[in-house]
């Protein structure tokens, strides 16, 4: 209750009242987060229910052409799947796997970051050695690597239960050094500043200064990069997907539909690359919208008014 | 200097009408070598088509028509005697006479690519400069399918050593070596530039020996653009004027095109799928393979993702080959699929794994995909994982997975050569079954082709060969699934149709621009 | 600065050594090379008679220690299966197409993304403020081979403008292949140097505006404001120069990553450079190709983040790089 209170009249709350854009970001991000978790009740279809898949209803278009089904809103896709149902589970996948490995790399990044330019010296030369090593074996690489591991754990069957871990996985690990190198070069530039001697003298634990003090204070280009970040991974997948080692096409991300429907930009059947390729879109655009309101109000150095 | 760029570009200018026609072409790739010998590929047999000759070759109604050999006539079951062109010249300048068909038969032999298409061929016999008996260890049907595989090479140009101090007509396939980098054959086109992976071009021979070819182009220029929707844009932007293959998903908008001549034709590469009856005990059971087999809409397949580029299958060769049996009826019949689990004892179905590779044929992932859903109508639950083609064949060697596809095309453009691979009963010493991962096997069908390959009567042969395709069909050995077919696009005006043909070896030196 | 740059070559040389041993240890993963460079008719003893040439059965270490005493002593990074030609030879023969590719974009990014991110700072109620933001938010949002093929269908297919592929002509400068100097190469420029700048101009932009607008609010921009300085140099000297920092670093990783992993631009135009150099080597499993180029890739990266790392020291002086004295 008391937090409820604090909440109402925090500025955050002022600010996103009196911001339509952020308003309505919210909402739309909220619908289609709500319709992809809720996707197994809303969907008309189920596109994991291989059983319901007919080959000869490939490639039918949305309603409102000629030749359409009505049982298929948005038309369907190369094997015949509904598009409105496999968006909706597309969409789950892709939010889960953008946001999960984003955060993955934030976290990996950030600490080793903060390590990094806080320490200096020898371990700040050898983990920014490592971000290069990283940084040299590309995502593919990586994922090429992990997933020879994986199949010898767990075999081929396994793949299809396990992918989306097993990719968030892959592109957290993959991408970390970007934000390793970003919070360090933050850090660098305010360790020297007063505040921060000033913590020391009074003997602050260097623990409590870096993540109190100095994290704060690096917010504000991270949260850039995570919203891009956010993007980023969920087209990584798809691309991932193509070399056969991101989702089991069995079960597509929204990322790997668009990839697919890359065949046919000039067949015709628009519907299977034009849909899910608005739906990411919009998608990420209101991920971005809100993430510029959340880093205008979350930054500590930016005087509201 | 403005004068001095003139003069250049007008004497470019002059250069290239007085040279003729020039076609740009976009393939999937470009040739990996310009040694013919360094492996046998589509490509490289592509590229040998224009640079060097064959003794015979294919015609489009799979015939043979004579190259560089004008006639030939077999004189027992193991002699065939070759009677050969006078007054072909070599790229080099040098004549051509039996001594290059000897030599380069001989390294055909030394070849690792090639080696295994002519184990059964003895040392030739010239009987003079114009005459050679190709001579095979013991009865063979195939000399002639083997004739068009002797593309000979300039003995002369290729023995010595070159200025590296290598060996002129070493086989080298992963670094430098003479033959990889120069040529010299009879063909009508000489490679003048190449980057390998970038470009190559071709420029005509202007003592090729075919004066009655009406083929017009002087110069090809051929770039490999992999990505499918980027070589179809090529061509309908204009940047090129003849592109291969055409992607199924694109035929439509092409066709309807009318400033593109579109050819399809049916190919020889069957799709198939195979089951591991050791590693999966339930696909021993004939009547499991069967219910598989019903389940599969392979019509479907070809009509919806193949968009018709396919012709559905039901046996391993296409028709026009010696065991094509045209009887063979479809099998898709869902009900029968069912009734047929049943009966097995797997009304609740089972579940199994699989693996296809996602770039080697064409949508070979898609059809996966579709077969996981088809299959899941008769209660099997697949599980599929598809992986680029560099990574599957080790894979599929190690039958990791219960269903593994593969696709198949004869090198000898012979019905004996599908079954040798993939459904003999695989053994190691003798090589036969290698991609046999289905562990299908039945003596009474090795037996017909061990026959088959010994036999010179033509009729007989014939028997043995659609004997083979009724048991396996019988047996229900695989699934087969279609033949690919081929597919070529070019620019009005470019005459594509006579030169084409169902080995996918466009006849260059022939094609006539307008 | 003499021994900072000694310590960072030492480094190097350990990064390149820990890159090669992954990469040998990785290589086995992407796939068998003999595969890719036989017929599939091939018989299995063939095979195996040819990995034993190249040396592929030896045990790991062997094949290790014969790549490191090639790579010290000779300078030999390996042969490309496919191009049958050493493979840093290939590599350098190709690092000029995604090197200009990479320069062309920068510069684009360069002049437009400063400028527009300055702008949506200093105003940021501005409708041209949000049409920019906005702008670039749809850029990051759309996936690259999207623009690109969109590219392709306009300006190739319906206006038939520009060159739907390839590099297009291009002349030999002492030995750089260089597409920078002819009407053609440049023309066959425009479409992949647009759609890359497409994607990686949104970054820039928010990044800048971002830090921006963090500088706008110091005391010491205030303080000159109280000063009567002009806006311009208060904008430009005071505010911009403070927001370089993480721009540097954020663009210093991008450049590293564009000119070895520009694989989806470089594959929808066909552009013959590095990122496509990549794919190819992992789609025929051109296993030793690859670990040069991971090699070559590697050092780039400490080369451009040992560049950017000095360059702090000179935007901003109260960052002393470690091990500078």
């Amino acid at each position: 209750m008391r937090l409820w209170k604090k909440f109402k009249n925090s500025y955050a709350l002022y600010s996103f009242l009196r911001d339509p854009v952020a308003m309505g970001s919210f909402i739309i991000l909220s619908v289609l987060a709500l319709s992809a978790f809720g996707a197994p009740i809303i969907a008309p279809h189920n596109p994991y229910d291989t059983t319901t898949i007919n080959i000869m209803d490939a490639e039918l278009p949305p309603v409102w052409q000629e030749d359409a089904d009505p049982s298929f809103l948005l038309g369907t896709d190369a094997q015949g799947r509904d598009m409105l149902s496999t968006m909706l589970y597309g969409m789950r996948v892709s939010l889960v796997i953008g946001i999960g490995a984003t955060m993955l790399q934030a976290i990996i990044g950030i600490i080793l970051g903060l390590i990094s330019g806080y320490r200096g010296g020898k371990i700040d030369s050898f983990l920014m050695r490592m971000a290069d090593v990283q940084l040299s074996f590309s995502t593919l690489m990586v994922a090429i690597f992990l997933s020879a591991i994986f199949q010898a754990l767990f075999g081929v069957a396994a793949f299809e239960r396990l992918a989306i871990p097993f990719l968030v996985l892959v592109i957290g690990i993959a991408e970390w050094p970007q934000y390793a190198r970003t919070v360090r070069a933050s850090v660098l530039a305010e360790k020297k500043k007063e505040y921060v001697e000033a913590a020391r003298v009074i003997g602050l634990p260097s623990r409590r200064i870096m993540w109190r003090h100095i994290l704060p204070n690096t917010l504000s280009p991270i949260l850039v990069l995570s919203t891009v970040q956010v993007a980023h991974a969920i087209l990584s997948e798809a691309a991932l997907s193509f070399l056969g080692l991101g989702m089991p096409i069995t079960k597509p991300s929204l990322g790997s539909l668009i990839n697919s429907g890359f065949d046919y930009i000039f067949s015709g059947s628009w519907w299977i690359t034009l849909f899910p390729g608005f739906l990411l879109v919009l998608l990420i655009l209101v991920i971005n919208l809100l993430g510029d309101f959340v880093q205008d109000v979350l930054n500590p150095k930016l005087y509201k008014g | 200097m403005k004068k001095l760029l003139f003069l250049v570009l007008t004497l470019a200018l002059l250069a290239t009408t007085a040279q003729g026609k020039t076609l740009k072409m976009a393939l999937d790739a470009d040739p990996e070598s310009m040694d013919p010998l360094v492996q046998l590929s589509g490509g490289m047999l592509q590229y040998s088509h224009l640079v060097f000759d064959p003794l015979i070759r294919w015609t489009k109604d799979m015939k043979f028509e004579p190259r560089l050999a004008t006639k030939w006539e077999r004189l027992d079951e193991l002699t065939v005697r070759f009677y050969l062109r006078p007054d072909v010249k070599f790229h080099s300048g040098n004549p051509f006479t039996a001594n290059d068909v000897a030599w380069t038969l001989e390294r055909l032999k030394k070849s690792e690519d090639f080696k295994g298409l002519f184990t059964a061929f003895a040392n030739p016999k010239i009987i003079d400069d114009y005459t050679i008996d190709i001579v095979t260890t013991e009865p063979y049907p195939l000399v002639e399918n083997i004739a068009t595989y002797i593309f000979p090479m300039d003995a002369k140009f290729y023995t010595g050593t070159d200025d590296k101090g290598q060996s002129k007509d070493a086989i080298v396939k992963t670094e430098y070596s003479f033959a990889n980098e120069n040529e010299s054959g009879t063909g009508p086109y000489m490679v003048t530039h190449r980057e390998h992976g970038v470009k190559i071009v071709y420029t005509r021979f202007a003592d090729y020996w075919d004066k009655d070819s009406k083929g017009n182009i002087k110069e090809i220029i051929l770039t490999p653009i992999k990505e499918n929707a980027t070589r179809t844009a090529a061509l309908l932007s204009g940047d090129v004027d003849f592109i291969a293959p055409v992607p199924p998903q694109d035929l439509d908008r092409l066709a309807k095109h009318q400033d593109i001549n579109l050819q399809t034709m049916p190919g020889s590469r069957v799709i198939t799928l195979q089951m591991n009856q050791k590693r999966k005990p339930e696909f021993a059971d004939l009547r499991v393979r069967q219910a598989i087999i019903a389940a599969i809409d392979n019509a479907g397949i070809a009509a919806k993702i193949m968009k018709g580029d396919a012709t559905p299958a039901q046996q391993q060769g296409p028709e026009g080959f010696d065991g094509y049996v045209a009887d063979l009826a479809p099998r898709y019949n869902l009900e029968k699929a069912q009734a047929l689990m049943k009966e097995a004892g797997f009304e609740k179905g089972f579940d199994a794994t699989m693996i296809a590779p996602n770039n080697r044929y064409v949508n070979d992932d898609k059809i996966a995909e579709a077969v996981v859903s088809m299959l899941s109508k008769i209660g099997i639950k697949v599980s599929l994982k598809t992986m680029p083609k560099a990574q599957y064949w080790d894979e599929f060697d190690a039958q990791v997975a219960d269903i593994q596809m593969v696709g198949w095309h004869s090198d000898t453009e012979d019905s004996a050569n599908f079954s040798e691979y993939l459904i003999m009963c695989p053994d190691k010493e003798t090589g036969k079954g290698q991609y046999n991962s289905g562990n299908y096997c039945n003596p009474k069908l090795d037996e017909l082709i061990n026959q088959a390959n010994v036999e010179t009567d033509r009729t007989k042969r014939t028997a043995m060969l659609q004997e083979v395709e009724r048991i396996a069909y019988n047996d229900a050995a695989f699934v087969p699934l279609h033949w690919q077919n081929l597919s070529w696009a070019a620019k009005k005006g470019i005459d594509i149709e006579p030169i084409v043909n169902i080995m996918d070896f466009p006849y260059l030196g022939d094609l006539v621009m307008e | 600065m003499f021994a900072f740059i000694v310590r960072r070559v030492i480094q190097a040389i350990i990064v390149m050594l820990i890159i090669s041993f992954l990469g040998f240890a990785l290589k086995q993963n992407v796939g068998d090379p003999v595969r890719e460079i036989t017929g599939i008719s091939v018989s299995v003893a063939e095979r195996e008679a040819i990995r034993d040439k190249l040396g592929l059965n030896d045990p790991f270490f062997t094949q290790y220690f014969r790549f490191l005493k090639g790579a010290v002593l000779e300078g030999n990074l390996g042969q490309s299966f496919f191009y049958k030609k050493p493979a840093l030879e290939v590599i350098l023969k190709k690092a000029p197409a995604t090197l200009e590719l990479v320069f062309v974009c920068s510069i684009f990014i360069v002049l437009l993304s400063i400028p527009m991110g300055m702008y949506s700072a200093i105003y940021p109620k501005r409708i041209l403020s949000r049409i920019i933001m906005g702008l670039s938010t749809l850029g990051v949002s759309i996936p690259i081979f999207l623009i690109a093929i969109v590219f392709i269908y306009i300006f190739s297919i319906q206006l038939n403008w520009l060159p739907s592929y390839g590099r297009g002509e291009t002349v030999t400068i002492w030995g750089w292949e260089s597409g920078l100097f002819t009407i053609d190469g440049l023309k066959h420029l425009i479409l992949p140097a647009t759609a890359l700048t497409a994607l990686m101009l949104p970054l820039f932009v928010r990044l800048i505006r971002s830090e921006m607008m963090e500088a706008l609010q110091t005391e010491y921009v205030k303080f000159a404001w109280a000063k009567g300085l002009s806006p311009m140099r208060i904008w430009v000297v005071h505010a911009f120069k403070n927001t370089l920092l993480p721009v540097i670093t954020v663009g210093g990783v991008q450049i590293g990553t564009l000119i070895a992993f520009t694989i989806l631009t470089e594959t929808v135009f066909q552009w013959g450079g590095l990122g496509f150099l990549f794919l190819e080597a992992v789609e025929r499993a051109d296993t030793s190709l690859l670990v040069a180029y991971l090699i070559f890739v590697g050092i780039i990266f400490v080369v451009v983040n040992t560049v950017v790392d000095i360059i702090y020291g000179l935007v901003n002086p109260m960052v002393r790089v470690t091990g500078r004295k």
